[in-house]
């Protein structure tokens, strides 16, 4: 297998979503299991003609229950793999989400957002599954969720998507939109060689005893976010994995006491590694009396109210989550006993707004910018907004 | 954490395993041992129940298949769903994934599909392949990949404690069909012959030698192969029907050796038969009258990977044609005059290359000029058959805003997109048509400025007239002097078929001509 078979490298006026399955491409993935929906049908449509190209395979599936699964079955035998979707496709995968979660599955899922719910506005941008993603399987669990606002950040963060589910043994979720998606913009694709890419920790035929293996184990010193490594099927080891709450072997454990652990296992490696995780752009923060949040492509749209704003003499701040899950709570927290205000514009009706709320514990008033999908923010609302925030402020 | 049970290796240690002397029957191991999670003994199943029969034949034919075809056991993996069944996956010492309830099949065919080298078999109950999974049973077996689906029939879901199924025999009883079954089983054999599979074969628990025969050959297939395995459930439908009639509830080991019994007799080996006829017949009480068995299908077609790989050579041709165009990409200085946000609208009807020609003007400033651009097409389905619109935004920096605020230069090429579009455009803008093809009526906007060409005709005059979009982009690049003349050439190039390059610069060049000469 030639390792430089199929490489694209260069720049390219390119579709967000063909940049989202090139990163892919890039970052090792090499199996896709899907189903067309719009907007995220691009996404197959590109890597069911790039993967053979690079010795990966494609599978058209009949469902998105059966696309998620069957790339946990492509990780489970060592493959990279990845699935991409809009809202139906994605609450229909929500089940087995919780499976690759509980199993500890690396494996990414991109969900190239419309406006819902139901069947919705199939070719119109939302970001009204943002709490689906956070919240949308059954039981407890942490997710990790990127956000971003161009083609040329669906394409990075992709990569990072993946090398996240490595690291973390989780399925990482690219919460991309119709706008981003279905836009063409310039794409630079650096060299293999220029990229890091991270792979699984892995244990390999005849590095353990298998009797001694545990395919979850708990870390030697009992350090919280501890990933142990995994063992893909074939090497000797004889693994047993479920989704029924398990112990070290994963072998069912039917207590309160066996919950207790899996869960907190699968927790506390995302809470215990946030620092690492969580990714966020900042700008002009000190001294700020307002501050926007925001993610994607509203984030992007912020910018110009931003710097109108600016203009105006407001003294306005500027985070954008590229990574919205976790959510980072202590840093907005902190910033919520120095700012007066935040504002967060975002296409839904206000969930990443009470996440907001919720961190900044009452210490600083917080302003949604809310429409339900079918069209990107009209800048000049956010810049409303931006402005009665300011006033309500000088008014307390 | 402990399960409080005692693992296999610290067992063998106390049994002093490791001494030669000590024979199998003395440590209390079975001969099949090594290939069943000892530690996870006793299983959850009830007495009578026809899964450990199932178990059996199953592990016997892999350690025959070891011994006898050489199988490598490491590179077996089994995939089980939800269910009494699905626990199979659990008491097997071999790479075993115990998935979501029915979506057994769909993560084996990933196991498959992304390692070739595996022997993947998925083993589940009726409900969980038939029932909430048969969706997947379908179209796996349609993909003919190389895996095994061995489903264990009981008529009922059994660990929710008997509720009416898929194949629950019609007229039989279940808790959720206390006054008889009043919808129609599946007949599995046929279900898979006719969705794609190209093994099929049926035995009861009772066959348990044919059974191990069947799974030796089911493994060893080509293609999908599809098992069904009738077995007692002694403990929910046998209570609610009449094989189990008149026994004592509490003795679940004879009510289940009662069921075999009946299996015994209502049994009927029949290879031949067509799928289609290989029934379960039940008289009205839902009482089974006859059961036919046997290899029913056996066939040789290329299976799903063996498909894949047929193709990798047209995949090959397609990257090198995709390498080749961009390996001929030219570097163009970038453009040095500052560019201030420029918003284009392109209009026209579907065909006549309005989104590529779109994409065009977007990649020569991108790519060929360094300039920021964001292209947009709009989508939905008034997109569709009328007005078809692309949008494209240039800028020296970075573009916030991807959609058109108010456009300053418009490319239109029909009527309908006229209409629909001129009066966006900001006042002093630039409006370039096809002037055969949009008629500006008496009231045409006086604060723009209005530049038509023959762009159609251009473009059939030099054969194509496909190519009248290229035309149009000549034009505007001369009027507008937004993105340099030769990046578009190269964006041309880039964009077009190969064999149509050169009749596509030729009209491009065509009208940048005509553009050169108009007052502006």
């Amino acid at each position: 297998m030639s390792t430089k078979k199929g490489r694209l490298t260069g720049e390219h006026f390119m579709l967000g979503d063909h940049a989202c399955a090139e990163g892919a491409v890039l970052a090792g993935c090499r199996f896709f299991a899907g189903y067309p929906i719009t907007p995220a049908t691009e996404i197959a449509e590109r890597m069911s003609v790039r993967l053979p190209q690079v010795d990966g395979n494609y599978v058209q599936m009949e469902d998105e229950l059966a696309s998620m699964n069957a790339i946990l079955g492509a990780s489970w035998a060592g493959v990279k793999s990845m699935t991409a979707t809009s809202g139906p496709g994605f609450s229909l995968m929500m089940e087995n989400l919780g499976l690759g979660i509980m199993l500890e599955t690396p494996c990414v899922v991109v969900n190239v957002q419309r406006g819902g719910p139901s069947t919705g506005l199939p070719t119109l941008v939302g970001q009204q599954d943002m709490m689906q993603a956070r919240w949308g399987s059954h039981g407890d669990y942490e997710v990790i969720a990127l956000s971003p606002s161009s083609p040329q950040e669906l394409f990075d963060l992709t990569i990072r998507a993946f090398n996240l589910s490595e690291k973390y043994r989780t399925p990482v979720l690219v919460m991309t939109d119709a706008e981003v998606g279905h836009m063409t913009e310039k794409v630079v694709i650096p060299p293999l060689e220029e990229v890091e890419i991270i792979n699984r920790p892995e244990v390999q035929k005849g590095d353990i005893e298998p009797d001694l293996f545990r395919i979850y184990r708990n870390s030697p010193q009992n350090s919280p976010g501890y990933i142990s490594p995994m063992v893909k099927a074939g090497e000797g080891y004889r693994i047993h994995v479920t989704g029924l709450t398990h112990d070290e072997r994963g072998y069912p454990a039917m207590n309160a006491e066996a919950n207790e652990w899996n869960v907190s296992r699968l927790m506390e490696k995302i809470r215990a590694n946030r620092k690492d995780i969580i990714e966020l752009e900042t700008d002009k923060l000190r001294n700020a009396e307002v501050v926007v949040i925001s993610y994607g492509i509203s984030a992007r749209t912020s910018l110009w109210p931003i710097e109108q704003a600016r203009k105006e003499g407001i003294r306005v701040g500027y985070l954008r989550l590229i990574t919205v899950w976790p959510f980072p709570e202590d840093t907005i927290s902190k910033l919520a006993k120095k700012v007066n205000a935040f504002v967060v514009p975002e296409i839904n009706m206000g969930q990443i707004t009470r996440e907001v709320e919720r961190s900044t514990g009452g210490d600083a008033r917080v302003f949604g910018v809310h429409k339900p999908g079918g069209d990107i923010l009209n800048p000049r609302d956010v810049l409303a907004a931006i402005r009665k925030a300011a006033a309500a402020v000088q008014k307390a | 954490m402990s399960t409080g049970e005692m693992h296999r290796s610290e067992r063998l240690r106390i049994l002093n395993y490791d001494t030669p002397a000590v024979s199998d029957w003395e440590t209390g191991l079975h001969p099949m041992d090594d290939l069943l999670r000892g530690e996870r003994l006793p299983h959850i199943w009830c007495q009578g129940c026809g899964l450990g029969t199932a178990l059996t034949s199953f592990i016997s034919s892999l350690k025959w298949l070891e011994k006898n075809r050489g199988w490598d056991l490491d590179k077996v993996a089994v995939v089980s769903g939800i269910g009494c069944t699905g626990r199979i996956a659990g008491y097997v010492r071999l790479d075993s994934f115990h998935t979501t309830h029915g979506r057994a099949i769909p993560f084996a065919t990933g196991l498959k599909i992304a390692n070739p080298d595996l022997k993947v078999i998925v083993i589940s109950g009726d409900g969980d392949i038939a029932g909430i999974g048969g969706n997947h049973l379908i179209h796996a077996a349609r993909r003919n990949l190389s895996i095994t689906v061995v489903c264990v029939n009981n008529f009922n879901y059994g660990m929710t404690g008997g509720q009416v199924g898929p194949t629950t025999p019609h007229e039989a009883r279940a808790v959720t069909a206390q006054y008889g079954n009043y919808e129609f089983p599946f007949n599995l054999p046929y279900l898979a012959t006719a969705s794609g599979a190209s093994f099929v074969a049926r035995w009861t628990v009772l066959h348990a030698r044919r059974l191990t025969w069947t799974l030796r050959n089911a493994l060893t297939h080509s293609g999908f192969s599809f098992v069904e395995i009738i077995a007692p459930c002694s403990t929910a439908y046998a209570r609610w029907n009449p094989e189990g009639k008149g026994l004592d509830p509490e003795n679940l080991r004879r009510r289940g050796l009662e069921v075999m019994k009946h299996y015994q007799k209502v049994g009927k080996i029949d290879h031949d038969v067509h799928p289609k006829d290989a029934h379960v017949k039940v008289n009205n009480q839902g009482e089974i009258l006859e059961i036919i068995e046997g290899e029913f299908l056996d066939e040789t077609r290329p299976d799903f990977k063996e498909a894949i790989n047929q193709r990798a050579d047209l995949a090959e041709k397609y990257w090198l044609s995709e390498k080749g165009t961009l390996d001929k990409r030219k570097v163009l200085t970038s453009r040095k005059k500052r560019v201030p946000r420029k918003e284009i609208q392109l209009g026209g009807f579907g065909g006549q290359g309005i989104m590529s020609a779109g994409k065009i003007i977007g990649m020569a400033a991108a790519v060929f000029n360094n300039l920021q651009a964001c292209f947009t097409q709009s989508y939905g389905p008034e997109a569709r058959g009328g007005a078809a619109g692309s949008q494209v935004v240039i800028a020296s920096s970075p573009i916030h805003h991807p959609h058109l605020t108010q456009p300053t230069s418009m490319i239109i090429m029909s009527q309908g997109a006229y209409d629909k579009y001129v009066a966006d455009l900001a006042p002093g803008g630039v409006l370039l048509i096809d002037d055969e093809l949009v008629t500006l009526p008496a009231d045409h906007r006086k604060d723009i400025k209005t530049f038509g060409i023959s762009a159609t005709k251009i473009a059939e005059q030099a054969g194509n007239n496909r190519a009248a979009n290229t035309a149009m982009l000549g034009f505007w690049t001369a009027v507008e002097g937004i993105v340099d003349k030769d990046a578009m050439q190269e964006s041309i190039a880039e964009s077009v078929p190969p064999k149509t390059i050169k009749l596509n610069l030729d009209v491009f060049e065509a009208g940048h001509k005509i553009g050169l000469t108009i007052d502006k």
